[in-house]
């Protein structure tokens, strides 16, 4: 998944920005709201964290900016203004969620998930394919209830089939997911990723959970589970 | 013009009865005269008449006049009432003795049937008025001859009666005036007895012996009343605020600095640990001093804020962050319905209030807000009730939730700071808040805001 960040405090955008690529993202930064709209609008983005406190253009105005361009992404804002009137506003601008500073970034990482999930259409942290769930919100993959052990990549790259199950996904919208706009690209490098998540899901050729679509891309083909809701 | 209300009225009521009795005083003096010349005339006329009938013909066309005469005033010198009668030619045929060396009449004689009144001065300096009067005499032989009678009084009586008349009239009205004037300032006295007492409650206020201004003041010194009570609890309840401020800043900053000291008697402070220390203490600073400096109750000059549009919004903003759980939240808003203070507190408190309801809530909460009257107010307050179908608070858990100062990052703890802003929100505007269990399953929590 990728994630646009546009804050202007220097500190608290590396320090976000890499622990969110710690966690998989590829991120992409911008420092002010002009930066962020040409990022928001000139590279593909999943979702968007957006500080409302920007030196040139306000956080609130870009918001307004991106969805006048047509950008529907789930926007998650970061305010330091711990007052109702401001949250109300900016989801009237056309946020979905905020979080007020001073934050712990596991908080920011929940509202993050849960926004990219809602986005495709799941309405619980647990996606339900057939036999296979993965935990959003722990990040924990099972196969008929048996946990599966999964690297940090493999992880986004189930995430993102899964999310859009029964969808095709090109592999350069993967690579677009997975890596920032100075990484090296290499195509090769998603065959790789889903040669072995269909091992670790799939050990003994039965579910045949990922489908290859040629010059295409793949598809998450095991029928999404009803959403349970409580 | 003078600072006192009383003292200016008295004054102006003073002008308009010195300008009222200064003309009715001059109506009635100018009447009175009138009357009395009209009837010292009729006692000329009466006088002429007695005269005329008291003359004789005697013989050849001469006048006399009897030794007895109809007013013995007549013969009394300085008696003030004088008379005389001239022939045709101007030449005196009689005078009476008060008039001797004073001609009454020297003018040519009147015309038959013509008459004269006109005041003048006798002897020099008395003032009199006199009636001259022309008659045709028929004599016993058939012939006429012309005459004058002349009658003339004294005016020194007529004098003293308008002086008489008009001192009565002065002292009359004088004292009326000055009776009037103090019945008006014992009224005065009365009708700003109210304004008295504010003046003596708001000094006890100041010298701290009253917490605010009492009751039952007239209608229409309720309302300044009223509005000065809201100012100083408004007051009140800002400097309680900014005690709390301070107290929880002292407090919470005491935590980074107690470990930056650790840090430095531990010899090992690196600077980036002072730096997070730093940073901490900062945000600590700027959230709290924030907060106290934008929040707070407004007493006067904005209008109360209706609670449904406020409530619509953030509705809308909660459905859009809850949007997993979609949870129904119904409004049972009154019309009337409105907070009596600041538009951002009362999307604070609701806003903290529904937030609570959608963390906690299975699927439905409610949001119920209505006018309620006060007692001792005029004016309506408002009662603000959010619920949930959710596990609601135990009982021990109440006193712990709705406690002052709760750190802000224990606010992923659910129910606790939002509360605590609650709390502060509605104790400031003089309210109350309780919880308890919903008829939907699970917490109740009850503001009630009274009005300014």
């Amino acid at each position: 998944m990728r994630l646009l960040l546009v804050e202007d405090e220097t500190p608290l955008r590396e320090s976000l920005s890499a622990q969110l690529k710690e966690a998989g993202f590829a991120v992409d930064v911008a420092a002010d709201g002009s930066e962020g709209f040409y990022y928001g609008t000139e590279f593909p983005a999943d979702l968007a964290i957006i500080d409302l406190g920007l030196p040139d253009i306000p956080g609130m105005t870009l918001i307004r900016r991106l969805r006048e361009a047509g950008r529907a992404f789930p926007v998650l804002v970061l305010t330091a203004r711990d007052r109702w009137q401001d949250k109300v506003e900016a989801l009237q601008a056309g946020a979905d969620d905020y979080v007020v500073k001073p934050f712990h970034v596991e908080e920011v990482l929940a509202r993050v998930n849960a926004l990219l999930r809602r986005a495709t259409g799941w309405s619980q942290p647990v996606l339900h394919c057939g036999p296979v769930e993965l935990d959003t919100s722990r990040q924990i993959v099972t196969v008929n209830g048996a946990p599966v052990e999964l690297t940090s990549y493999e992880y986004r790259v189930l995430e993102c089939l899964m999310l859009r199950a029964g969808e095709v996904v090109s592999k350069a919208e993967l690579t677009d997911r997975l890596y920032d706009q100075d990484f090296e690209r290499d195509s090769n490098v998603i065959e790789v990723f889903i040669g072995r998540l269909r091992r670790k899901l799939d050990p003994n050729d039965e579910l045949a959970p990922i489908e290859t679509l040629r010059g295409r891309g793949y598809r998450f083909a095991l029928p999404r589970a009803e959403d349970r809701h409580d | 013009m003078p600072s006192s209300l009383s003292a200016r009225l008295l004054l102006s009521v003073s002008v308009v009865l010195v300008l009222f009795f200064g003309l009715t005083v001059a109506a009635l003096d100018r009447l009175f005269r009138e009357a009395g010349e009209r009837a010292m005339r009729n006692v000329l006329e009466v006088h002429l008449i007695a005269l005329l009938a008291a003359a004789e013909g005697s013989g050849s066309q001469g006048l006399s006049m009897p030794e007895e005469l109809p007013e013995e005033r007549f013969a009394q010198p300085g008696s003030g009432l004088f008379g005389q009668i001239r022939d045709e030619n101007g030449e005196v045929v009689w005078r009476s003795a008060s008039s001797v060396g004073a001609p009454l009449r020297d003018a040519p004689v009147l015309a038959p049937g013509e008459r004269e009144v006109t005041n003048l001065a006798l002897f020099g300096d008395m003032p009199v008025m006199r009636l001259a009067m022309g008659v045709d005499w028929e004599f016993a032989d058939g012939t006429t001859r012309r005459f004058e009678f002349d009658v003339a009084e004294s005016l020194d009586l007529y004098h003293a009666q308008v002086e008489r008349f008009r001192a009565q009239l002065f002292s009359g009205f004088l004292g009326l005036m000055l009776l009037l004037l103090a019945a008006l300032a014992m009224l005065l006295r009365w009708i700003l007895r109210p304004l008295r007492r504010v003046e003596a409650e708001i000094a006890e206020v100041e010298a701290g012996s009253r917490s605010e201004l009492g009751t039952g003041y007239p209608s229409e010194l309720s309302g300044v009343t009223e509005n000065m009570n809201a100012l100083i609890r408004d007051e009140r309840a800002r400097l309680k605020r900014y005690r709390n401020t301070l107290g929880n800043l002292a407090h919470s900053l005491k935590t980074p600095l107690a470990v930056m000291r650790s840090a430095l008697q531990g010899g090992g402070a690196s600077a980036g640990e002072l730096e997070a220390q730093i940073a901490r203490m900062d945000a600590i600073v700027g959230s709290q001093l924030k907060r106290a400096a934008t929040a707070g109750g407004t007493a006067l000059g904005d209008a109360p804020v209706p609670v449904g549009p406020v409530a619509s919004e953030l509705r809308d903003a909660l459905n859009k962050v809850y949007a997993d759980k979609a949870p129904r939240c119904d409004f049972e808003i009154a019309d009337d319905a409105v907070f009596h203070g600041d538009r951002e507190d009362l999307t604070d408190l609701l806003g903290n209030l529904l937030d609570n309801a959608y963390k906690w809530c299975d699927h439905a909460t409610r949001v119920t807000a209505s006018a309620v009257d006060w007692a001792g107010r005029r004016r309506r307050g408002l009662m603000l009730v959010v619920e949930d179908d959710g596990p609601g608070i135990g009982a021990s858990d109440l006193r712990r939730v709705l406690a002052r100062g709760a750190r802000a990052d224990e606010r992923a703890g659910g129910h606790g700071i939002g509360l605590a802003v609650v709390t502060e929100i509605v104790e400031m505007s003089g309210g109350s808040i309780s919880i308890d269990a919903s008829a939907l399953g699970g917490a109740r929590v009850e503001a009630r805001i009274p009005p300014r």
